[in-house]
């Protein structure tokens, strides 16, 4: 079975903010989520780049208002 | 199934809420591996905390911290750490310090990686962030945050945009001596309000040389500047203040990773995070190496770690060594170890071999670096190594957890992994190419500070087992005493020997009354005060030099003269020394117009060997604290009704260099 985008990600933020119980839906936001504050977000953001090998520009980083838009974000960068 | 495999299972077990079943699959999936991936290492770390297995939850942090250096592991390792129960952190804990970290830039994320790195060494580091940007006002103002912390240490991470340089100066000198003299206000304040030690970030070299390849040949180019200043502010350190040298870590990891402008400007974090990991561990280990943690002797193994091939079966002209990319990769080897040891480090030799054979290329082969001097023990025989290391330690009086091993061959390593789990492993490369690196890239010998005993230190413990032989031909103790021919030095401390005596304070264990580790302003404090009594004592033989291995603080108390610090070190037990201070202390206490000694042992899990030291010397025991096993006792020892404490066996020596 294959590990699907939503999965690496939810991996992901589990790690970052170590909550193995943590769900993400596409509406989840920063104020769903215990501990998504200002660090936090740029503690996810760079792992994210790591784990995709990507970059976001500097001023994409702040803008994502929830998980769907950083989903289809990382879909469009393939 | 594949590893790889088999920790996906691992992974959907874990997400199922099967804790157990997960940890199963994890510890299939990395048997084989010697260093396991770090990410396997964090997983079995969060489910054995789920499980509330919280030994081994620290056991697997650890393996974190040693197998990876990626910004995600460490984050997440760093914060699992915070919250693990505190009972259970105790587990293992060699010293507790305080920090306050106080940051030019973003630190938070770096906090919570120092108290990794340093749980790593034994130290459980409670750590005080200072809020951003706000070092100056926390070091000037008395009623900051930082004083209210009480500290142990003080950090300072600082980026080079906090340089007051100008782009270009017409008086270099003058620039520098200006931000230098800035910085070492800093340090003055923090000295005067407390007795922290200070650990400072220097300054990292930007990326950007806007003058590029020319910079070099301005000396008034801001960037050479800088070079200056870091130069400069390593010099004025001295023994006060710890430096970790932030620019040659830059450099050896990179400038284009260490540092990363987008994260810059949107989070100022003026060190990338991808470089937090080796910047949390390079700290960590300074603090360690001032608590006296760093590890004091290695242990070689000999066929295909210092030279290619079998001795005992290829034979002197059968080994590779000297020729060859193999060979010289055994000579550069060799080469960094005698660097290790001429900084202060033991060497032993452990080996599989009969000894002649093993002893045949130090003594016969013409490329060999190391010689049978530099060694202060050999063991070669066919024990099994952990028995033989143990024996080592032993003979050298030194802690299992004062040795790092190294060792081509991984099944022994596994064994001492399992077997002796104090002892550090070096894990090799299968290429001898890379074995400097892997040892160079080890911090466990990272050194505080560097005195003249520390370069004849292999001499003195080889001196040591020369006279273990001596003691047994000698007929009787006083005889064996007497042949040794012993002379010493015993003064007052001064600024020449202060090094020494704090490193001797931060680092001595077993033979250590009240285990009281001053500071180096603490110890000034000593010096400054009329009431105290304070000496060395600078043991010679005439077999060696052994250098300052004795000290003494004690402070008069109405008639009472009160013992505050006693210590000396294990090379020269059983040698006198302890009575001569003893004595010492008599004739200083009779001179001070004191009647009586008194002198205190707090017991700690090392220093047993002085529980019946007063007792041993006609003290009287006056009062006990705690329980009967571990009680702290308090001895007195009358001067006028039992006359002075007498040694004779150690000539005192008046010294032209020490009176000096």
């Amino acid at each position: 079975m294959p590990v699907t985008l939503h999965e690496r990600l939810e991996e992901i933020f589990r790690t970052v903010l170590n909550d193995d119980q943590l769900s993400l839906s596409d509406d989840t936001s920063a104020s769903d989520v215990e501990g998504w504050d200002s660090v936090a977000h740029i503690n996810l953001m760079f792992s994210i780049e790591s784990e995709f090998g990507i970059q976001f520009a500097g001023n994409e980083l702040a803008e994502f208002k929830n998980v769907g838009e950083l989903k289809r974000y990382l879909e469009s960068r393939g | 199934m594949k590893p790889d495999e088999t920790t996906r299972r691992g992974d959907e077990l874990r997400k199922a809420g099967d804790n157990a079943g997960a940890i199963e699959a994890y510890l299939e999936a990395i048997k084989s591996d010697e260093q396991p991936d770090g990410d396997v290492c964090l997983k079995l770390a969060r489910c054995c905390e789920r499980q509330q297995d919280y030994d081994s939850a620290l056991h697997w942090l650890m393996q974190v911290v040693d197998s990876s250096d990626s910004f995600l592991h460490w984050q997440s390792a760093a914060a699992s750490l915070t919250k693990l129960p505190a009972h259970d952190l105790q587990q293992g804990v060699k010293r507790t310090a305080r920090a306050a970290l106080l940051g030019s830039y973003t630190t938070s994320q770096l906090v919570p990686m120092i108290a990794l790195a340093a749980r790593r060494w034994g130290i459980a580091l409670e750590v005080y962030e200072a809020p951003y940007g706000q070092y100056q006002q926390e070091i000037l103002d008395p009623g900051s945050g930082l004083y209210a912390f009480e500290p142990d240490f003080v950090i300072l991470a600082l980026h080079a945009g906090e340089l007051a340089l100008p782009r270009f100066a017409e008086s270099p000198a003058e620039a520098v001596a200006t931000e230098v003299d800035r910085w070492r206000m800093l340090w003055e304040a923090l000295d005067k309000r407390s007795t922290a030690r200070m650990i400072m970030h220097n300054f990292a070299l930007p990326f950007e040389a806007p003058m590029g390849n020319l910079t070099g040949r301005l000396p008034g180019a801001r960037e050479s500047m800088m070079r200056q200043v870091n130069h400069a502010l390593g010099e004025a350190a001295g023994n006060a203040v710890s430096i970790v040298d932030c620019d040659r870590l830059s450099s050896v990891f990179g400038k284009a990773r260490w540092f990363d402008d987008k994260y810059y400007h949107i989070a100022k974090q003026a060190v990338s995070l991808d470089s937090l990991p080796v910047l949390a561990k390079h700290t960590a280990a300074v603090l360690a190496a001032d608590l006296g943690l760093s590890r004091k002797c290695l242990v070689l193994d000999l066929d295909n770690t210092l030279w290619g091939g079998v001795i005992g079966e290829d034979g002197l002209a059968g080994i590779r060594l000297g020729a060859g990319p193999e060979g010289e990769a055994f000579v550069a080897f060799q080469e960094y170890i005698l660097e290790l040891k001429n900084k202060g480090v033991i060497l032993a030799v452990c080996s599989k071999n009969n000894d002649a054979d093993a002893k045949e290329p130090f003594t016969q082969h013409p490329d060999m670096r190391i010689a049978l001097d530099d060694i202060a023990i050999f063991v070669a025989n066919w024990r099994p190594k952990s028995d033989n290391i143990k024996f080592i330690a032993e003979t050298l009086n030194i802690g299992l957890d004062s040795l790092v091993f190294v060792d081509d061959n991984p099944a022994e390593r596994e064994v001492i992994r399992q077997h002796l789990p104090e002892v550090e492993v070096i894990t090799l490369p299968a290429d001898p190419t890379g074995y400097r690196r892997a040892l160079a890239g080890t911090l466990w010998f990272e050194t505080a500070s560097f005195t003249q005993e520390d370069a004849g230190k292999t001499e003195q413990y080889k001196a040591k087992a020369e006279i273990a032989q001596l003691e047994t031909s000698a007929g009787s103790l006083e005889e064996f005493h007497r042949s040794l021919d012993m002379r010493a030095i015993i003064a007052p401390f001064d600024d020449l020997h202060l090094p020494r005596i704090v490193q001797l304070i931060g680092k001595t264990n077993q033979f250590n009354l009240t285990t009281r580790r001053h500071t180096m302003q603490v110890v000034r404090e000593f010096m400054s005060d009329p009431d105290c009594v304070h000496f060395y004592l600078k043991l010679q033989d005439r077999f060696t030099d052994h250098g300052l291995v004795s000290m003494l603080i004690a402070r008069r108390d109405g008639e009472v003269m009160d013992i505050d610090t006693f210590l000396m070190s294990c090379r020269v037990i059983g040698r006198t020394v302890e009575a001569e201070m003893l004595a010492q202390l008599c004739e200083r206490a009779a001179a001070a117009g004191c009647a009586k000694l008194r002198g205190t042992y707090i017991p700690t899990a090392k220093n047993v060997m002085v529980k019946d030291l007063y007792s041993r010397f006609g003290f009287t025991e006056v009062a006990a604290t705690g329980s009967v096993e571990e009680a702290e006792t308090v001895w007195e020892y009358d001067l006028s009704a039992a006359g002075p404490i007498v040694n004779g066996f150690i000539e005192p020596l008046e010294d032209a260099r020490d009176a000096a």
